[in-house]
């Protein structure tokens, strides 16, 4: 039952592309949905963005930040963790918009941009992706970017190391400004910069929906953790997203919710590189 | 019956309070051998016994009573497992006041005997001492999908099986048992007493699949047209919220959440289990359910000062009657008459929480007295920061939406007949998925009465 980590490679200093054998998984997911990992017996169940699937295994982009995605990457390749559980969530609804653009910021969006912009291309749309980074240190490699799924690829970075600079709100902002005509966009990443670009679709009244993401825990529905406000009423993230209505969702209390184990996600962690000697 | 009646109960002996809040470990010892013989033989093993009346399963209760006090507790042990799957869990967890012990002839003129307790002593001893009730397994041809593995699907999956049918079960988290993994905590029900009973399904010849939810990886569909036969015990895993100001708050839990950490994920063993948890200096839990007392009592164990808002009153509260006195022991404050109204806040975390006075009225549809909120006497309890909202709980919606054409109330809980069919030929369900949130007794009882109506449907 054992799922077998078969490639494992950094992007950048902090985030890596991890490939992990999960045929059942493999069989059935869609684009936008998600998988729940669950590397050990003592383990945390983490939800995690699916990028693509490459024969049986799920291809992830995973930023190494604290305790469990620490252990997943620190292992070598040709060992396993203990369950990949999938596909979670609702899948996109992918269909004809006419010009989309799909707006990722950090390893949380472009994990699972690829697949979204590829099948909106694919549904015939015309498809724009931005990918936005710090700096050219956190940008990565060429092959990584989304360049093959979409039909015309902005790279940006906030000080114009590589790229155009800004970001992709900038980037967005001065197209609507300038009347060009976008149908929809898809974003995610940093919560912060997408309750940003809502203002901006918002004022130009641009469909827009946005990746939530929120703590889980089953992911089955069972807990609640992941509750999201949307025109008011509660939704799941884990069974009625993790995609919702920009223009709906309420932000601010999604924000706050996300942060409510910062502490003891320090300590963890913490505690694994004393185990460690880091 | 000579003699003198003894009116009076073995007591149990329990750790003590300040040993106890600081752990997770159960609270009674149990009965030793000799205690039990001694509270068993208070039983007048009535002609007629009306204890059996107050059993959802019909167990013969004076039955496996005479064996305690004739000290063949193997035996006593097999007359249990013949009307109940899992004895040690619903010697424990069965709300024996309000069933069995309510009708016991001795209870009119003094302390009930103590069933619950003689029943989880003969499921220990047996399962201490290694016996097992044994039976030969003739194959069946046919193949039969139990959804869920809590207690209704894995008592219907037992019986199905030594009836020799094939068994899968989908148990849609990494670990099965149900609400005896995720839901009860350590302190009420050891988990080696799940493994054990989940080792004798696996024992039996069961497929377990775990991480395979119905309806998302697999559907219902499929699995209906695959198997011979299905039995739905899908449970009510999905929390209920009150719907007040101030539920998206940090500090805001649903008792799902808080038992599901420390349950399931082993949180107040963090960080050696990598699943956090916290609870604040003064924790309000609302509801006054067995749900409500285990969240009280978790919440105590992990550090925090505990108040349970309940807007009936202590005698009207649907908790076992041991838990509550468990949590009233152990220093949890029961505020009577009280009804939440709005969660405060102070750096978006909760901050304060508002409460209405109640006053009680006639009585409602469930035969407890309508609670009326008085106007005007709202008051905030300023030092609570954190709430767990235990309201009782709904069937998960991710598998319902996904089977349309199985017949549900507007709550989503399934219908089903006398032998639990659902609308659906093959298709039968029991356990909280047709009830909303009842008892471990009766979602056994249900997944008995289902593999029966099941093994005769197949043998048409």
């Amino acid at each position: 039952m054992a799922h077998e980590i078969i490639h494992n490679e950094s992007l950048n200093y902090q985030d890596y592309l991890v490939k992990i054998r999960a045929p059942e998984v493999v069989k059935r997911i869609k684009p936008g949905q998600f998988v729940v990992m669950l590397l050990h017996e003592k383990g945390e169940r983490i939800p995690m963005s699916v990028r693509r699937t490459e024969g049986d295994a799920v291809v992830m982009y995973i930023r190494k930040v604290g305790k469990t995605t620490s252990t997943l990457i620190d292992k070598p390749v040709g060992d396993t963790i203990q369950h990949v559980i999938g596909p979670q969530g609702t899948p996109l609804k992918i269909e004809k918009y006419g010009t989309v653009v799909v707006a990722t910021d950090s390893v949380c969006g472009h994990a699972w941009s690829y697949s979204a912009a590829k099948a909106l291309k694919d549904a015939g749309n015309f498809v724009i992706d931005i990918q936005s980074f710090a700096d050219k240190e956190e940008t990565y490699p060429e092959w990584a970017l989304n360049k093959d799924a979409c039909n015309e690829h902005h790279l940006t970075t906030k000080d114009g190391s590589v790229g155009e600079k800004g970001h992709f709100i900038d980037l967005i902002k001065d197209w609507l400004k300038n009347g060009k005509k976008i149908d929809f966009i898809l974003a995610g990443g940093e919560l912060i910069k997408l309750k940003r670009l809502e203002r901006v679709t918002k004022k130009f009244d641009v469909p827009n929906w946005v990746e939530a993401h929120q703590l889980m825990i089953d992911a089955t529905g069972m807990c609640g953790v992941c509750r999201v406000f949307v025109d008011g009423e509660m939704k799941l993230t884990c069974i009625d997203g993790p995609f919702f209505d920009a223009h709906k969702l309420d932000f601010d209390s999604m924000i706050n919710r996300y942060s409510t184990y910062a502490n003891e996600e320090k300590v963890s962690l913490q505690q694994y590189k004393e185990q460690r000697g880091e | 019956m000579a003699g003198k009646i003894n009116k009076v109960r073995v007591p149990m002996r329990e750790r003590p309070v300040d040993e106890r809040i600081k752990r997770f470990v159960e609270v009674p010892f149990g009965y030793s051998e000799d205690e039990a013989i001694m509270e068993a033989s208070r039983c007048l093993q009535c002609p007629k016994p009306f204890c059996i009346e107050g059993c959802p399963v019909d167990i013969n209760i004076p039955g496996f009573i005479k064996k305690i006090v004739e000290h063949k507790f193997d035996e006593a042990f097999f007359i249990l497992k013949k009307d109940d799957a899992m004895p040690a869990a619903t010697g424990r967890v069965c709300p024996q006041e309000s069933q069995c012990e309510a009708k016991c002839v001795v209870g009119k003129v003094g302390d009930a005997i103590n069933i619950g307790k003689l029943e989880a002593f003969a499921a220990d001893w047996a399962r201490k001492n290694g016996v097992k009730d044994t039976f030969e397994i003739v194959d069946k041809p046919q193949k039969i999908a139990i959804i869920g593995s809590g207690p209704s699907a894995i008592s219907c999956a037992v019986d199905l099986r030594k009836m020799g049918y094939n068994i899968t079960v989908f148990e849609a988290l990494h670990k099965a048992g149900g609400v005896l993994q995720y839901g009860i905590p350590e302190f009420r029900l050891p988990r080696d007493l799940v493994d054990y009973e989940l080792k004798y399904l696996e024992d039996l010849g069961v497929d377990l699949q775990l991480n395979v939810i119905i309806g998302l990886h697999r559907s219902f569909q499929e699995i209906k047209s695959e198997y011979d036969a299905v039995f739905l015990g899908t449970g009510a895993g999905a929390p209920r919220f009150m719907g007040i100001p101030g539920e998206e708050l940090t500090g805001v839990y649903s008792a799902n959440e808080f038992l599901i950490r420390v349950n399931l994920m082993k949180s107040y063993l963090f960080p050696e289990y990598d699943t956090p948890i916290k609870v604040g200096k003064h924790v309000a839990v609302i509801g006054s359910g067995n749900v409500a007392m285990d969240s009280a009592r978790s919440s105590l164990r992990l550090g925090a000062k505990v108040s349970i808002i309940y807007r009936r009153t202590k005698s009207e509260s649907p908790a076992r009657a041991e838990e509550l006195h468990h949590a009233l022991d152990e220093g949890i404050e029961f505020m009577e008459l009280v009804n939440p109204v709005r969660i405060h806040e102070k750096l978006n975390h909760v901050h304060g929480l508002e409460v209405i006075k109640m006053k009680l009225g006639e009585p409602d549809k469930s035969g407890r007295p309508r609670p009326i909120p008085i106007e005007g006497s709202e008051f905030i309890l300023e030092d609570v920061d954190m709430v767990i909202e235990a309201l009782g709980t709904l069937p998960n919606r991710l598998f319902l939406d996904r089977a349309p054409e199985i017949n549900r109330n507007k709550w989503g809980i399934l219908q089903v007949d006398e032998n639990m069919k659902t609308n659906l030929d093959g298709v039968y369900a029991g356990g909280d998925a047709i009830s909303g949130g009842a008892t471990v007794i009766r979602a056994l009882g249900e997944g008995r009465i289902a593999a029966k109506a099941i093994d005769e449907y197949l043998k048409k």
